[in-house]
């Protein structure tokens, strides 16, 4: 479905971001991209909308591969849910939702800001499935919570009916049981729209809780590869000390800014934690 | 004497500076903008100015004699009371019916006198007038209403030409550098352009009449709003945009769904200050014939007609204190 196929990419500085990356994603997976800052994450969920260029090597979805000359296609069947969400503060809740079909609409129906009813029908259905009500589709997004502002991102990235969603932190600004919850609904979302989800988080126990498949990155490689149960617990460990390293190389440490310690992910049972 | 930093060096510290907030430098700058300032204020009359002032305030105060004082007296002599009513000459008129006048008007005899230039006297004529209590009231309050009109045409007109303007004039919307360039130019040469000065060029071009003062007002105030607009877009959040644009989206559709909404605020307060500003500059506009209620000011004044100068200029005071509480309520509505 989505194959990276040996990616690298180094900057015009001379940072090799990504190194010689060969993933393989299946339809409907949902997969987490775990990771310290500077690993090459984003890197890499930008190169699927095309924000970023590889290097060498090459990126397929579905069979075609990712060129200049499709670019715009395949934008439209990526969609992308941004850590600070970028919704449009002073538009309604109904029409920052629509805004993800505004590629596809017609121009001059566009800027009168009309859209078929079949539009509007499927963003009550998505903004129903997150968990929003009638009464928020004509509150402004600024007037919404954290939580909920997600949950309208979460409905605007499957308006286009995409076949990969990309999601940066999208639960990085939430309290735990908001960033359950959201990340809850993205992947019952994504699970009912079949559409494969490469999601880059920072807390490894909500990778457990939620993931089909871990991803982590260090320095731009791959270092683990698996689903939640293959994980052992002296990977959790090593990866709590990479992650803590490089947490150290940007400043002296303050107790609560620490990643929380690895004995208490192990206590996740990943399969039964989804509520 | 032993300076901080002696102590410090004595001690073994770490040498670090000290600073003085006033230096020989300040006093020297500060000594040099006042020579500046004082050589340009003489060149504006500031010492004439005050030294007029105050003889006003002393003479006001009975003490010597002052010609401002004797200005101000002589005009509030002559505008006070203030002249609502008009008066015209029966004889003048055609189609007066004696037995059906207008509403509260009258007929009042006068006598008018008669410059003879080749016998050099004067003669005394009986005449009737027909008087109209409020009559030029009625006419000066049309003037202002059509001055009202001018400013919001000029206003209508100038964001018609900012918005595209606008948008081709923000950085990054702008669909080439040259187009870029070209649009800022244009703006700042239409801002550029005092409307007065405008207004002379449209006079001749387009004769007497609001039209010159509405497309004054235009060319001046949307190098103005255009700036505003191109301004507010280039520094509108750029995450939305990307956001959008990434998924696809062209960026005409882009500029409509987050940069519209985003400067939509700022906008209005723009267009209403601009509109504000637009009738109270359409009424000295008229100064040069270009409409509105101007040129009855300035036709009255060189006639010495005091009384009428104070009605039109009790009008125009009353029309901006109306339309700044209006904008002021709509403003807290819209923002």
């Amino acid at each position: 479905m989505l194959i990276f196929d040996k990616v690298s990419r180094v900057y015009p500085d001379g940072t090799q971001a990504v190194k010689d990356v060969s993933i393989h994603l299946k339809k409907g997976e949902f997969c987490v991209l775990l990771g310290p800052s500077g690993a090459g994450k984003s890197t890499l969920m930008n190169m699927v909308n095309g924000l970023v260029e590889p290097t060498t090597g090459k990126i397929i979805l579905d069979g075609e591969e990712l060129n200049k000359k499709n670019l715009q296609t395949i934008q439209r069947s990526v969609s992308m849910i941004h850590q600070q969400l970028y919704l449009i503060p002073r538009l309604s809740v109904l029409h920052n939702v629509l805004t993800g079909v505004l590629p596809q609409a017609g121009f001059w129906r566009s800027m009168i800001k009309s859209f078929p009813v079949k539009d509007q029908m499927r963003a009550f259905k998505l903004l129903n499935e997150v968990g929003l009500e009638e009464k928020h589709l004509t509150r402004r997004a600024s007037e919404l919570s954290g939580g909920q502002q997600q949950r309208v991102a979460i409905a605007r990235a499957f308006m286009t009916k995409p076949k990969v969603v990309l999601a940066d932190e999208p639960v990085a600004s939430l309290d735990p049981a908001m960033s359950r919850s959201v990340l809850n609904s993205l992947k019952t979302a994504a699970q009912t729209h079949g559409a494969t989800v490469l999601c880059t988080l920072h807390q490894m126990d909500y990778a457990l809780e939620f993931a089909d498949r871990i991803i982590a990155l260090r320095a731009g490689q791959v270092f683990f590869d698996g689903s939640p149960s293959e994980m052992g617990k002296e990977v959790q460990i090593r990866l709590y000390e990479i992650e803590r390293k490089s947490l150290e190389k940007q400043g002296p440490i303050i107790e609560s800014d620490a990643v929380s310690p690895p004995l208490q992910v192990s206590k996740v049972k990943p399969k039964d934690a989804v509520s | 004497m032993k300076t901080a930093n002696d102590v410090y060096q004595e001690k073994g510290w770490r040498e670090w500076q000290t600073y003085h907030a006033v230096t020989p430098k300040t006093v020297l700058f500060l000594f040099f903008a006042f020579v500046l300032l004082a050589w340009s204020g003489h060149n504006t009359e500031m010492d004439k100015a005050a030294v007029e002032t105050s003889k006003a305030v002393l003479s006001a105060v009975g003490i010597g004699d002052s010609d401002v004082l004797n200005g101000v007296t002589k005009f509030g002599s002559q505008a006070f009371p203030l002249k609502f009513e008009s008066r015209t000459e029966l004889t003048r008129l055609e189609d007066v019916d004696l037995q059906d006048l207008p509403l509260f008007s009258y007929i009042e005899e006068g006598v008018s006198s008669e410059y003879d230039v080749d016998t050099d006297t004067w003669t005394e004529e009986k005449t009737e007038y027909l008087v109209e209590p409020i009559g030029y009231l009625k006419k000066v309050l049309w003037m202002m209403w059509e001055t009202i009109e001018m400013g919001f045409w000029g206003t209508v007109i100038s964001i018609m030409i900012s918005l595209p303007l606008g948008i081709l004039a923000a950085r990054n919307y702008s669909p080439h550098p040259i187009v870029y360039h070209i649009s800022r130019g244009w703006l700042s040469f239409h801002r550029a352009m005092p409307e007065l000065i405008v207004a002379l060029f449209l006079v001749l071009i387009y004769g007497f009449g609001p039209i010159a003062g509405v497309l004054a007002l235009a060319i001046h105030t949307s190098g103005v709003l255009g700036k505003f607009f191109a301004d507010e877009i280039e520094n509108a959040p750029k995450g939305p945009q990307k956001a959008l644009s990434s998924a696809g989206a062209n960026s005409l559709k882009v500029l409509r769904y987050t940069v519209f909404p985003h400067v939509l605020p700022a906008w209005i307060a723009y267009v209403q200050y601009i509109f504000e500003r637009n009738i109270r500059t359409a009424t000295v506009l008229g100064i040069v014939g270009a409409g509105g209620i101007g040129m009855e000011l300035k036709g009255r004044w060189d006639l010495f007609d005091y009384d009428h100068v104070a009605t039109i200029l009790l009008i125009i005071f009353i029309a901006v204190l109306v339309l700044e509480f209006f904008s002021q309520k709509l403003r807290n509505k819209t923002l």
